[in-house]
């Protein structure tokens, strides 16, 4: 047995074993890695949002530095089309051809020795341009004499989808009806690394080798293959160190596709390295969606039926492999989340616009649909006279109706949703609150509190996905592993760990597995050459399939591990177990080391019987969850805030998450993902917004006007575990890497209501921005600014 | 080309520079030394963050041509120092690192936190660490991290 | 400030500064010299302001002169009813006040607020006015405290009032060939009571709204300033009207004498910025 006090298995605070070369600052992130003859890209990107474009002057002598789409015209166009029907195909040029869509669109390529040089031939690059009207608000691209983004389709919408229902007879019973028109900005990512891409050709192995900063190597491959036109096994992707993906880093971009044909082309390694302007202007763009959201309720706050038309500005292009459907096709489907209602219908559009494609951010669609949904119940909670957590309390469904299939036929796995509520709430202090409340504040701001529900689905699998037909759907998740001869256990996976800690909490799983110490496990990930087939790390999977693979491997290791120590120790494979890195035989002090078993394995083999299973130390298993519906983490966010009504300004006084992960793998990891996906909510409820001007320009092209929350914009947020083991995954492990960045923007927005009430101004577009709110509390026709002499 | 001759890491060093190439693309490409990050090249995200003659710097708005004499310390350069050990032990426990991306940045901060305001409290600690972004973590453990080397040091004192 | 960036971006589409000769002149004569001959010549001082500028390439000058660390640029003394910082100072040096401090606090406390410790540390005072971006604190400090640019070029030195230093937005009354020696603060009196509020959305950030009251009796000083406009800070000279007793729609009154949209957001911001630094001195 091993030391209460040493476990270093499932459930285990263990320091992460990838921060020691971070700390020391040798993370191996795709900028670092240079090469000798290598060359530098910079592009010449669309100064117009929408146009055609004429003539490209490459500068004299430069031609040979200078490539525009003619000069790849081998190279095929970025398509990500859904089989959802109705669905409308772009095609996205990896160089502009013909017509610009968006301002940033890449419309020539350039190298030089340095990317200064690069820069400096990109700035003598001229360009022809014929300005068309350009289309920049979502609703102006939905009207019927709008310029087209791509003239062949006849209007400007990807794709349509309805939920129908019959809600006269809701309608006209319903005591309660709110109707919200609720917006979400346009946002960044803004991982602190931005994109980048290191690409050489190997000759010897007849093989383009490209380091690229993704999350998910083997369908960038893929990706790549398709539109050069190769074989994926003359392909290699290797993700190295990536500093922060949050989505953006799972997509294909042109760029990638440029740099590869470049360096075969040039027969030299050519990076790239995406700039900030670049990644705020051009390509992290994400997360704007409009809401006009009904909620029938009778007049307890009973939920009767929720009706929504929701809108996603997904603009110019489809994006692979997640295509431009993915937001608003989720919106529909989960939206009503784990609360009950009789009825419930919704219509949604992907729209094309003359900006920058939106891409699946951390919670995806989630994060607005909260937002909708939420404002909606307390809007609900308001009209009923009811505090909000009572109303939620009467509309989500409780643990004894687990599992559960919702309205729009979620499968829920398990879970106790209001004990979340009622947790959220005593960990708040509520009462406190309310009381404070009802004194004014010294300093003349207004107290608020508010609170959000969410659910996360995680790892969900085939069924879900395919229904979407967009070009990648998972199915299983493999891992390999390779007991080393002196005993170092590798394991091996196709998704990837930039920030999630992987390398630690599958060494936790293996640990668990096969009794090894953590300390001697390595994790070989993000390699296409070296390790299996993987659709990579997104939707919250990898500690569900990726842990679910290992324990598979590390299982199937052990055995054979056993086989082979019970022909040493001359017992039965079945009386030994294994732990503390050794293999004993049960209920004695009779074992052998890992090490000694593999050692004897590869290097003296005489030391075993003839009938020994040659089978080896190596192996690959799959894995899949029992059910492929995914497993459901949520979380009840409450928060305080103070709203000066002067300035405009909010802040945060306190701010607790009761979160259900299932069985927590390693607590201090999933903390730092539930804080970190806070502080990035924290941002899209307050301070994130990536504006564009009437011509489609986007104006937000630096950190001094993109503003990311620092230390002093995020509280000292606490966390409430909870821990109902999912009934699907291996060890009833939940995904939980998104949610932290779902519930944030409604409940401080709740919370801003909350405190404004008094007022009559309900703000109901994010980030609640000084501007945004003084604008609302001047339509409220506040009387002008108090002066408070105490300041 | 301008020659400059300065110490990094307490190594001298002479190269011939273009004046325009700033001071993280000089030790990155021309040292290898790839611990400091570049996260924006204007001067907001801090990850670029080093000692410039003691004290922090952002070596993106710095040009190498102008450090003529300085004494530059990169995160590389911190690699046997005490202090810093204190901070990488207490960045690994209070789980105040994810990607990587911020870490020497925010290390080179929080140094200086540490060393020129001993009875910093965590207000003070978050006022001072506004300047380096992360993206990753929410700052809870990073500030905790801080405010454990400081209750350390204090302790001592 | 989406706007007023949003068109900058609009041409910046690099992270690399475009190729410049560099000259680091070891005497202010030298620099003075050299500058008068390369009238194309940029004065690099901390380099914390255009360092970004350059990166984008929205500035492309074809010489830097740097001046950081000319000895008769750090020079601070005091001079009796003033005291004297010299063009080099640094945000930080003031912050930590290793100097003369002739307003009792008021320059430390607006040092610390300026940017991060990291540009503090090399960004200089005479520089950040010299670059004179509305939305910097010293621009409006300097106004408040009515102190004057010691400037000198190769033909011969002046003394420029700051109230009228700056002419909008990034330009100043500097000539070319002119670089900022010190900068002259008189000191306050005994009775003298200053307020600032810088309205920002973070912590470093550049001020939505800065509003600034000085009021010294024994130098009959009633002085107000309202900062982070379009360009020069707008300086009420006397503000005693306003001071004595602080009246909603004086403020609104004076902040459209400012140039701001009444009912606008700027407006607003700017009302409660003065109303709060006023409210300073009670």
């Amino acid at each position: 047995m091993t030391a209460a006090g040493q476990r270093k298995g499932i459930g285990v605070p263990l320091p992460r074993k990838e921060d020691a070369r971070f700390l020391r600052g040798r993370g191996e992130y795709v900028a670092n890695i240079a090469m000798v003859g290598m060359v530098e890209v910079a592009f010449v990107r669309s100064q117009l949002a929408h146009a055609r474009i004429g003539a490209i002057g490459k500068p004299p002598g430069q031609e040979d530095r200078v490539f525009v789409m003619t000069d790849l015209a081998d190279v095929k166009s970025i398509v990500a089309d859904s089989a959802l029907k109705g669905f409308k195909s772009s095609a996205q040029p990896v160089l502009a051809q013909r017509k610009v869509r968006y301002v940033g669109e890449l419309v020539a390529m350039c190298y030089g020795d340095s990317r200064a040089e690069a820069e400096d031939i990109a700035g003598l690059v001229s360009v022809g341009y014929e300005s068309l009207a350009p289309v920049v608000d979502m609703f102006d691209a939905l009207q019927r004499d709008a310029p087209l983004v791509h003239e062949h389709w006849g209007d400007n919408v990807f794709l349509e989808t309805r939920v129908d229902d019959d809600l006269r007879e809701i309608r006209s019973r319903a005591a309660i009806r709110v109707q919200r028109r609720i917006r979400t900005a346009r946002q960044s990512m803004a991982p602190l690394e931005g994109r980048g891409v290191v690409a050489f050709y190997d000759r010897r192995l007849d093989q383009l080798t490209v380091y690229s900063a993704a999350q998910m190597p083997h369908i960038t491959r893929a990706g790549l293959a398709s539109c050069l036109n190769l074989d994926q096994g003359r392909i290699r992707v290797i993700a190295p160190d990536v500093g922060g993906g949050f989505g953006y880093k799972g997509i294909l971009l042109p760029e990638e596709v440029c740099v590869a044909w470049l360096a075969l082309k040039l027969g030299r390694p050519v990076r790239w390295i995406e700039d900030r302007f670049e990644q705020l202007t051009a390509n992290a763009n994400c997360r704007e969606h409009h809401y006009d959201i009904t909620g029938y309720a009778d007049a307890q706050g009973r939920l009767l039926a929720i009706e929504c038309d929701a809108v996603v500005d997904s603009g110019a292009y489809s994006s692979y492999p997640f295509s431009a459907c993915l937001e608003a096709a989720q919106v529909s489907s989960i939206l009503p989340g784990p609360y009950r209602m009789e009825h419930y219908a919704c219509h949604t559009w992907s729209v094309a616009t003359n900006k920058a494609p939106i891409l699946p951010y951390r919670g995806v669609a989630r994060t607005g649909v909260c937002f909708a949904m939420e404002l909606v119940l307390d809007a609900i909670a308001r009209e009923a006279g009811k505090e909000p957590y009572e109303v939620r309390l009467a509309n989500l469904v409780p643990p004894d109706a687990m599992p559960h299939v919702n309205i729009t036929g979620k499968h829920f796995d398990s879970g106790d949703y209001p004990e979340a509520v009622r947790r959220a709430v005593a960990a708040f202090d509520i009462e406190k609150w309310r009381k404070r409340q009802r004194h004014p504040e010294p300093d003349g701001r207004r107290i608020g509190v508010g609170l959000a529900i969410f659910c996360e689905q995680a790892a969900h699998g085939t069924s879900v996905y395919f229904g979407w037909g967009i070009p990648m759907v998972p199915g299983h998740e493999q891992c390999t592993a390779r007991l080393s001869p002196d005993g170092i256990l590798e394991l091996r996976i196709g998704a990837h760990s930039h920030g999630q800690g992987l390398e630690t909490t599958l060494a936790q799983v293996a640990q668990e597995v096969l009794g090894i110490d953590p300390a001697n496990v390595r994790l070989i990930h993000g390699d296409t050459a070296l390790t299996p087939y993987s659709t990579g790390t997104w939707g919250s999977r990898c500690m569900v399939m990726s842990g679910g693979a290992v324990a598979e491997a590390c299982s199937e290791i052990g055995r054979r591990v056993r086989h082979i120590a019970g022909k040493l120790l001359e017992v039965a494979p079945d009386d030994l177990v294994l732990e503390d890195g050794d293999v004993r035989v049960a209920g004695t002090d009779r074992s052998i080391s890992l090490a000694e078993v593999a050692h004897v394995w590869y290097r003296a083999p005489q030391l075993l019987p003839p009938d020994v299973d040659p089978g080896g130390l190596e192996t690959t298993r799959g894995y899949k969850t029992r059910q492929d519906t995914g497993t459901f983490s949520y979380a009840c966010h409450a928060c305080a805030v103070a709203v000066d009504t002067e300035l405009g300004t909010v802040e945060i006084l306190d701010y607790v998450v009761v979160e259900d992960g299932g069985r927590l793998i390693n607590p201090m990891i999933v903390d730092g993902q539930v804080f970190g996906g806070t502080a990035q909510g924290i941002g899209t409820a307050l301070y994130e917004e990536m504006p564009f001007d009437t011509q489609g320009q986007p104006l937000a092209s630096t950190l001094a006007d993109y503003l990311l929350p620092g230390a002093t914009e995020v509280p000292a947020i606490r966390i409430e575990h909870m821990e109902t083991r999912s009934p699907l995954s291996s060890f009833g492990q939940k995904g939980i890497g998104e949610g932290g960045a779902v519930a944030p923007p409604a409940a401080i927005a709740n919370a801003v209501n909350d405190a404004l009430k008094e007022l009559g101004v309900e703000m109901l577009e994010c980030p609640i921005s000084p501007r945004r709110l003084l604008a609302a509390l001047a339509e409220a026709r506040v009387p002008s600014p108090r002066l408070s002499p105490t300041r | 080309m301008k020659i400059v001759a300065l110490t990094v890491n307490g190594k001298p060093v002479r190269a011939a520079v273009e004046p325009r190439t700033h001071l993280a693309d000089f030790l990155r490409e021309r040292l290898r030394l790839t611990g400091t990050n570049l996260g924006c090249e204007h001067g907001v995200c801090g990850a670029c963050t080093l000692m410039i003659d003691g004290v922090p710097a952002r070596s993106c708005i710095a040009f190498a041509a102008a450090c003529e004499g300085a004494e530059v310390r990169t995160i590389e350069g911190f690699d046997e120092d005490a202090l810093m050990e204190r901070l990488r032990q207490a960045f690994t426990a209070e789980h105040a690192l994810q990607c990587g991306y911020c870490t020497p940045g925010m290390l080179v901060t929080a140094y200086d936190i540490v060393t020129r305001l001993p009875d910093a409290d965590e207000a003070r600690v978050r006022e001072e660490l506004a300047g380096n972004l992360c993206r990753c973590t929410g700052y809870v453990g990073i500030v905790r991290a801080i405010l454990h080397v400081l209750a350390t040091q204090r302790a001592r004192s | 400030m989406w706007e007023r960036v949003g068109e900058r971006g609009l041409s910046a589409r690099s992270v690399k500064a475009p190729p410049f000769e560099y000259e680091k002149p070891d005497t202010l004569q030298t620099a003075l010299a050299l500058l008068a001959q390369r009238r194309e010549a940029t004065v690099l001082a901390g380099g914390q302001s255009l360092g970004p500028l350059l990166n984008l390439r929205m500035a492309q000058p074809k010489l830097l002169i740097d001046v950081r660390g000319l000895t008769e640029l750090s020079a601070c003394r005091d001079v009796g009813d003033a005291v004297e910082l010299g063009a080099c100072v640094t945000h930080a040096a003031i912050e930590d006040g290793g100097m003369p401090d002739p307003t009792r606090g008021l320059l430390r406390s607006v040092a610390r607020g300026i940017a991060y410790r990291a540009v503090r540390n090399r960004g200089t005072l005479g520089g950040s006015l010299a670059h004179a971006d509305p939305a910097a604190d010293w621009v409006s400090v300097m106004a408040l405290l009515d102190a004057t640019m010691l400037v000198r070029s190769a033909a011969g030195e002046r003394r420029l009032p700051a109230a009228t230093f700056m002419t909008g937005p990034l330009s100043t009354s500097l000539t070319a060939g002119e670089i900022i020696v010190s900068i002259r603060i008189p000191k306050f009196s005994a009775r003298a009571r200053a307020g600032y509020y810088k309205f920002n959305r973070k912590p470093g950030e550049f001020a939505e709204a800065i509003g600034a009251v000085l009021v010294d009796p024994e130098r009959g000083i009633h002085r107000a300033v309202i900062g982070a406009t379009a360009g020069a800070p707008f300086v009420i000279e006397d503000a005693s009207a306003l001071l004595d007793r602080v009246q909603p729609s004086r403020l609104q009154e004076v902040v459209t004498a400012a140039g701001f949209i009444p009912g606008s957001y700027e407006h607003r911001v700017h009302v409660v910025a003065l109303q709060r630094a006023a409210a300073k001195l009670q």
